[in-house]
């Protein structure tokens, strides 16, 4: 039997809702469905500054936002050239300082994901991500 | 006096590779979107908050089609390869990645440095140039199977 076009989008499209809801269903009380949830791993500017030498710097922006301007003293760690840089990364860590990863601004998700794969491949705690990211620096420092 | 044995009318010469070849990129296409489908299925708030980075949708929305796009990717993956509502599984396939390829690249342009999200946590170890050049190559391929039509079988 020949589907027209129009049914055969029909059908996929709403058999596709049927699994779904029921993932929703199953998802609902775990979930906040109006609000984006809080990042607990964030951290202000104020606060980040107020650890002092003990933070180390992450940018995960694109080598070329890094090479135009960066928080001082920060390393490049992206996803890009990940091995490299984090061998590098870990020269300059020890247990005492505090990672605080930054990308672009407070949407972009770069930092997120960096400081993820800090905490899980190399087994890093005290691993933060800067809220508001390189554009609430450059604000804050104008 | 023997029994007659018909020959059933073998295809025209020519005719079975590139149908082979057609059938062999449906099944690719349709494994990378049940891939990508599936990967997103097993941490769907990751993909709302991949969703939500763009900063083109409100969380509301973002959080909603994070449960439902991964199961039509999935659902147009199996429709690709087992060739049924097989030009509807193209068509929303082939708008799934313009609507990924134009929101990377508004994101780019806008200065957002995000994951993809289009492979759930595996996105992250591709660079954007290489999800940029993957969805291209997957585009093109949807949109020569939309214009390679099926030959019917006799």
């Amino acid at each position: 039997m020949r589907v027209s076009l129009g049914g055969q989008l029909l059908l996929l499209l709403g058999l596709a809702f049927i699994p779904a809801i029921g993932q929703a269903l199953y998802y609902r009380q775990m979930v906040s469905w109006e609000k984006a949830p809080v990042d607990s791993a964030l951290v202000s500017v104020a606060q980040a500054q107020s650890w002092g030498d003990r933070v180390l710097w992450l940018d995960a922006r694109p080598d070329q936002d890094f090479a135009r301007a960066h928080i001082p003293g920060a390393l490049q760690l992206n996803e890009d050239e990940w091995d490299e840089q984090l061998r590098m990364m870990l020269t300059a860590w020890s247990p005492e300082r505090k990672v605080v990863v930054y990308c672009s601004q407070k949407s972009c998700n770069a930092s997120h994901e960096v400081a993820e794969r800090l905490r899980k491949e190399a087994r890093l705690t005290n691993v933060y991500v800067l809220d508001g990211g390189w554009e609430e620096w450059e604000r804050q420092h104008k | 006096m023997g029994e007659t044995t018909q020959i059933a009318s073998s295809a025209p010469i020519g005719a079975g590779r590139p149908q082979f070849v057609r059938l062999a990129f449906a099944v690719i296409v349709g494994g990378v979107f049940i891939y990508a489908g599936g990967a997103k299925l097993f941490d769907p708030l990751r993909f709302a908050s991949d969703i939500s980075n763009y900063n083109i949708l409100p969380w509301s929305v973002a959080v909603r089609l994070a449960f439902y796009l991964p199961w039509l990717e999935v659902l147009c993956g199996f429709a690709l390869i087992f060739q049924r509502l097989f030009n509807g599984a193209v068509l929303i396939t082939g708008a799934l990645m313009l609507i990924f390829l134009g929101a990377s690249v508004s994101a780019k342009a806008r200065g957002i440095n995000i994951s993809c999200g289009c492979f759930g946590s595996a996105s992250g170890s591709l660079s954007f140039a290489w999800h940029l050049a993957l969805d291209l190559v997957l585009l093109a391929v949807l949109v020569a199977l939309w214009f390679w039509p099926k030959r019917a079988s006799r």
